[in-house]
């Protein structure tokens, strides 16, 4: 009656066990270094419990100034991101405006960008003198030498910066709210006689008022806990924010107990915001970057249509078009304040980097291997654990869910702390090799990962996995001949996203870097240190360039049969 | 042999019990149907027999192997069983001859031999034109005759089928009741089948096994459930009946108020309180109004006449306010407002406990 | 370990050193044997917190001489490369073969902590004495001037400051870049030796300057040629020559009050992995071909007897320096860090 016995090799079910043992891994991944966090909070030098660390923290002016600097700067990227993104979004997702998928591109483009770099673009085009813009200013309008029209190593120009990496969270998720509102509704406005802007106004915007607020608090969140911008802008402006703070505190003699002690309002803020966007959306969780499905209704802008792209070319010239003009401009001559005049074009900066500069080749290999294992073992390990906490296949699945979001709450800047205190000494020395690298990557770039891929998880019936089951799949080959491919948009995204993620980081990188392990983020803030302007731009274009080329190939990938639903 | 065996079979999710001591033998070959509405524990059911779930007590045996027990449980992938989902769960991503192939390579059989194969059972189930199309493709119908292939080609000892049909519309439903039982009785495996609809259950089942609030209310042939309900739930269940309530005034005698009646078969409870099911066609209007009282009789007014085609559905309302519904032949004509006399016969009173 | 605690410590080695402790090693000539072992070894690796540009090319000039062997150089802050060799020395990572820093109490500490190896290249025989360590385990393998700097396209030579009093004019106000002590190990030099020569006061007048802060030493006189801003208030005179000769509007200024010297020392790494590489390289540096490419192309000030000055600059005789005791730079560093983000808030 039996066909075929089910082969021998099947009976060893691994799939258990495995699972298991990634969900150990996620707890140490997690709660290792948050523990070795706290107890330096609350330990002096000698290990004996104290207060005296917080005690500090709250009644100096040193470190009180940085605290409310850093919270003025964030309401003010959170402000300035829903200011731009919402009139781009909407134009971007719901009008006939031309070209909307170039500005969409150019959002992305953004998004992939490293503040830092931007940071140093933006000194490029706005330090006060040499700046490129107040350099045309002067010329147009014959002013005397040190008139300017923008100082960037300002509170407000910091804020400037940051909020021009920090609108794409904001943007994407407006965007993505808008596309989703089902056409009917607005229909519904209509016949029973709203204009459009009425409907716009009454019906839409209220739709949309929980992704945005909730984008408001990731870009405040993303604006907080940054490093890269502050660290290039913060010092010339004269002020510190909390993450350049700590970071100082690891200067000689190095203050751990302090840096961990002052990392932990920060987290405590965090968790607050982190819960704030969860509960706006409602479980709804991060919207997949890349997803898009269905066309939206566009509204017709009538004469207003290339004004209206004028507007968004704007926008996105400040985070994009004009940084990466200027990064261009730098690689090419001498002294970047120099006009690009034939005489003065050079290829020393590509010389210097290439040929003499002996970190490059070390860093780009580095960046370019943490990149890809960063995001693949990040998109496994997400994948494992969303496919643990939908599918309930542990006991206390949910807490799972809970780790793998966990680090959402701690920035950058804290997780480097923790990672750095935690693995600098037995049992755990990997201080000075890559492997403390791809753990903070993984570590960091989790939560959205998983949220992503949960989201995506839940949205895809039990059964087509049970079906595989009951033919006779284990649990991990279900997964992967199943589950996998039919999360393939869902997984590249990920995949895409902790790439992005690993190539922009410095925050944790910069504490965890030596020699062996630099990556190219950490030799552009050392050149910095050197204003070598032309090998920064040159270094920074190739990290744009592997990024783009990377995202590009990962999502050419061939696809497998063919995306589709069964009814 | 697959003889299915559920032996005090439990499973509890939080305080609710889903399945609640549960003993049922299927023998091999047989084609039986859990009925019963939604929540009653049948889809439990199979999913622990699948080995989707663990129990919490008791155990499924199939010929001898122990596959659950509050102990352990053999996962799905090593039961040689088979399934069909009530979303059909097709893989989009592969087309329908890699859907069906998919058990067969598992169990590595040679290249040329699943090619065989699936030509056969696509042959079988009429999808040969379809082999390369992809699920989202392919019309409801087909694609439940897809997962009907993708089940069968490995040669299960059991089929488990969960809801297949309600998600077709009534008359692909139809037809696909009898291509179930059809390749049923063309390969022979054990079948469990679960529905909550009574006329799909009546249709394909050889055993019925009526469920409700996670216990087993009765088991039996069709005819047997139908006829010889044991419950007011199961009676109810497997289709039209009127369910009268009344006192015992003597053997299998029930004064329900308005009407007396002796009933033929079936068994009251010990207490005084006692319920007689009926049939709706088995009551019988008569248009003499007046004679007088008798057991299994009654005056009543004709309160609505529905036309249905080939009978008439009447709802008629006895002198102390109770109603009855009753399927007529055509000929049955009584206009709405008119006094008409109610006839239960006895042989088709069925006393059930209270 | 403090610093201060460090410093006592290294002042009673010092004591304890002349009458005992380490024999001065002989000075040694780069044998065949030597550069063998060192090709066997393949590689060095160099920490320093020489200027990036200059650093590779003196790891370029070393692998041109000795194809054998592969030179990576690693260039940061002195600071940082204090706490980066602390930070792997302490999870048990030797990957520094050599080590150069602008800061000699750096040198004196890891020479303390025995994480130095003696060893003496001959040409560091004729060093001068104060510009060497008596036992051999590092040498000043550099030095440099803080000095003051104008753009010469905003700035003409007349209204240039000529010292540091000039800078406290209020004209200068919001037109000052400097470096910061806390990163830079040359800053931290100089802020000593001013900061004795001309009083706290006169830094605390200059923090009403609106200074523009950078880090490291070596980002004034590029700040300077960008014409971010007209004047530096500090910076290593090196960038600002190899800034001017590469055609930047760029001058320097010897203040009158004098101009802080700062030198930078170099030593061999006890457990460097290349140890031969190490050597050689070490070598390679004091050598007058790696001393003459550092003030060539380097535009730094050697102490190596057969150096010939380039005819562009000042000749180091014809300027009043200032100079520090490293001991007592050594006891001044919390005081120094503490005023300084009093004056200048960061």
């Amino acid at each position: 009656m039996t066909l075929a016995a089910l082969p021998r090799r099947a009976r060893l079910d691994l799939s258990i066990p495995v699972l298991l043992a990634l969900a150990l891994l996620l707890c140490a991944l997690v709660l290792l270094p948050l523990g070795c966090l706290a107890w330096y909070g609350i330990t002096d030098k000698n290990g004996a419990l104290t207060l005296a660390n917080f005690a500090l923290l709250f009644s100096e002016r040193t470190f009180i100034s940085p605290f409310v600097t850093t919270l003025g700067i964030a309401l003010g990227v959170a402000l300035l991101s829903c200011l731009v993104a919402t009139p781009l979004a909407w134009l971007v997702a719901r009008t006939d405006m031309p070209f909307h998928r170039a500005v969409r591109l150019l959002v992305m483009a953004s998004f992939v960008t490293p503040p830092f770099l931007g940071a140093i673009a933006w000194e490029i085009l706005a330090a006060p003198n040499s700046g490129l813009l107040n350099q045309w200013y002067r010329a147009l309008f014959g002013l005397d030498p040190y008139a300017h029209l923008f100082d960037i190593y300002t509170v407000e120009g910091l804020t400037f910066v940051m909020a021009c990496y920090a609108f794409p969270y904001v943007f994407v998720l407006v965007a993505n709210a808008l596309e989703r509102i089902p056409a009917e509704l607005e229909d519904a406005s209509s016949i029973l006689g709203g204009g459009r802007w009425h409907t716009f106004r009454r019906v839409s915007l209220p739709i949309v008022l929980p992704s945005l607020l909730a984008g408001a608090l990731i870009a405040f969140l993303q604006a907080m806990t940054q490093f890269g911008a502050p660290a290039i802008l913060a010092l010339p402006a004269g002020f510190h924010v909390i993450t350049t703070k700590i970071w100082s505190l690891f200067q000689f003699p190095p203050q751990y107990n302090l840096a961990a002690a002052a990392a932990l309002p920060l987290l405590v803020v965090s968790v607050l915001l982190l819960w704030g966007q969860s509960w706006l959306l409602q479980g709804r969780g991060y919207t997949v970057i890349a997803g898009k499905s269905g066309a939206p209704r566009r509204i017709p802008l009538g004469r207003w249509r290339w004004p209206a792209l004028l507007l968004a070319f704007a926008i996105v010239a400040l985070p994009v078009l004009l940084p990466y003009a200027a990064l261009l401009k730098a690689t090419l001559v001498r002294t970047v304040s120099e006009p690009l005049t034939l005489s003065a074009l050079t290829l020393r900066n590509f010389r210097f980097v290439f040929l003499e500069f002996s970190a490059t080749r070390l860093a780009l290999t580095n960046t370019f291997i943490l990149g890809i294992a960063s995001a693949t073992a990040g998109t496994a390990l997400a994948l494992v654990a969303a496919f643990l906490t939908a599918r309930r296949l542990v006991p206390g699945a949910r807490l799972l869910g809970f780790l793998a979001t966990a680090p959402a709450a701690v920035p950058g800047i804290v997780l480097g702390v923790a990672l750095f205190i935690a693995y600098t000494r037995p049992p755990f020395v990997l201080y000075g090799t890559l492997w403390i690298l791809l753990i903070a990557f993984v570590t960091i770039e989790l939560p959205a990962a998983y949220q992503q891929l949960q989201a995506a998880l839940s949205g895809l019936h039990p059964e087509l996995e049970e079906a595989s089951r009951i033919l006779g799949a284990t649990r991990l080959r279900a997964l992967r001949q199943i589950t996998a491919p039919l999360l393939r948009s869902s997984v590249v995204a990920t995949w895409c996203f902790i790439f992005i993620g690993a190539i922009r980081e410095l925050s944790a990188t910069i504490l965890l870097t030596t020699a062996d392990t630099k990556l190219v983020s950490v030799i552009i803030f050392d050149l910095n240190e050197s204003a070598e302007l032309g090998a920064i731009s040159v270094l920074g274009i190739a990290l744009l360039f592997i990024t783009f080329v990377t995202v590009a190939i990962a999502n050419r990938l061939p696809a497998r049969g063919r995306a589709g639903t069964v009814p | 042999m697959a003889v299915v065996e559920l032996e005090h079979l439990t499973k509890r999710f939080g305080a609710q019990t889903a399945v609640d001591d549960v003993s049922l033998r299927v023998e091999h070959g047989l084609f039986a149907c859990l009925l019963g509405p939604s929540g009653c524990g049948k889809t439990t059911a199979l999913r622990l027999v699948a080995g989707f779930l663990a129990p919490d007590g008791g155990a499924i045996r199939v010929g001898d192997r122990v596959l659950s027990s509050a102990a352990g449980v053999v996962p799905p992938e090593r039961r040689n069983m088979s399934m069909i989902f009530q979303s059909y769960a097709l893989w989009p991503h592969m087309s329908i001859a890699e859907n069906v192939a998919y058990g067969l390579r598992l169990r590595r059989l040679p290249r040329a031999e699943i090619e065989g194969r699936v030509k056969s059972i696509l042959a079988v189930t009429r999808l040969s034109a379809l082999a390369d199309r992809h699920p989202a493709d392919i019309s409801g119908g087909q694609q439940q005759r897809v997962a009907l292939a993708r089940a069968l080609v490995v040669e299960p000892e059991i089929l488990l089928l969960d809801e297949p049909l309600s998600n077709l519309d009534a008359n692909l439903r139809e037809e696909m009741r009898f291509e179930i039982r059809r390749l049923h009785d063309a390969y022979r495996y054990t079948t469990l089948y679960v529905t909550h609809d009574q006329a799909e259950a009546m249709t394909t089942a050889d055993l019925i096994v009526v469920m409700n609030q996670g216990r087993i209310e009765q088991i039996g042939s069709p005819e047997e459930v139908y006829q010889r309900p044991r419950s007011e739930f199961v009676a109810r269940f497997l289709g039209g009946t009127n369910i009268l309530r009344g006192r015992r005034v003597g053997d299998r005698l029930v004064d329900c108020g308005g009407i007396v009646l002796r009933c033929g078969e079936g068994e009251h409870g010990r207490g005084e309180e006692a319920v007689v099911s009926i049939r709706l066609h088995d009551v019988e209007l008569l248009p003499d109004a007046a004679t007088e009282e008798r057991t299994n009789e009654a005056a009543a007014t004709v309160a609505r006449r529905v036309y249905l085609g080939a009978q008439r559905d009447y709802l008629v309302t006895l002198k102390d306010g109770q109603q009855l519904r009753a399927l007529t032949p055509l000929a049955v004509d009584i206009a709405v407002g008119s006094a008409v006399r109610v006839r239960l016969p006895p042989v088709r009173c069925r006393a059930l406990p209270a | 370990m403090t610093r201060t605690s460090l410093l006592s410590a290294v002042a009673a080695l010092a004591a304890l050193g002349a009458s005992l402790a380490f024999a001065a090693p002989a000075p040694s000539p780069v044998t065949p044997e030597l550069v063998d072992a060192a090709n066997k070894d393949g590689k060095i690796v160099f920490y320093t917190a020489m200027d990036v540009e200059v650093a590779a090319m003196l790891g370029k000039a070393f692998e041109a001489k000795y194809p054998g062997i592969a030179a990576q150089v690693e260039r940061s802050g002195a600071e940082r490369i204090f706490q980066r060799v602390g930070q792997e020395y302490a999870s048990n990572i030797h990957a520094v073969d050599a080590i150069d820093s602008s800061d000699v109490a750096h040198l004196l500490y890891w020479k303390q902590q025995g994480m130095l190896a003696a060893y003496r290249p001959d040409d560091v025989a004729r060093w001068p004495h104060s510009a060497r360590d008596a036992d051999g385990f590092y040498a000043a393998n550099r030095a440099t001037l803080s000095v003051i700097g104008y753009n010469t396209k905003l700035i003409t030579a007349d209204e240039a400051p000529k010292s540091y009093a000039d800078l406290l004019d209020p004209k200068w106000k919001g037109k000052i870049v400097k470096a910061h002590p806390g990163y830079s190990g040359n800053i931290m030099t100089a802020t000593f030796e001013l900061s004795r020569a001309l009083g706290w006061d006169y830094f605390k007048k200059l923090g009403e300057q609106q200074i523009m802060q950078v880090q490291s030493s070596t980002e004034p006189p590029n700040k300077l040629a960008l014409g971010e801003r007209p004047v530096m208030f500090d910076g290593n005179e090196y960038n600002a020559l190899i800034v001017k000769r590469r055609g930047a509007p760029v001058a320097v200024v010897y203040p009158s009050e004098g101009t802080p010297l700062v030198s930078g020392s170099a030593g061999v790494m006890k457990d460097a992995p290349h140890p031969n590489a190490a050597r050689l390289f070490i070598s390679f540096l004091f050598s007058r071909e790696g001393q003459q490419l550092l003030v060539d192309n380097g535009q730094l000030r050697s102490f190596h007897p057969d150096i010939k000055e380039p005819a562009d600059r000042v000749p180091l005789s014809r300027i009043k320096v200032l100079t520090a005791d490293p001991a007592e730079q050594e006891k001044a560093i919390e005081e120094i860090k503490r005023k300084y983000a009093e004056y200048f808030g960061t």
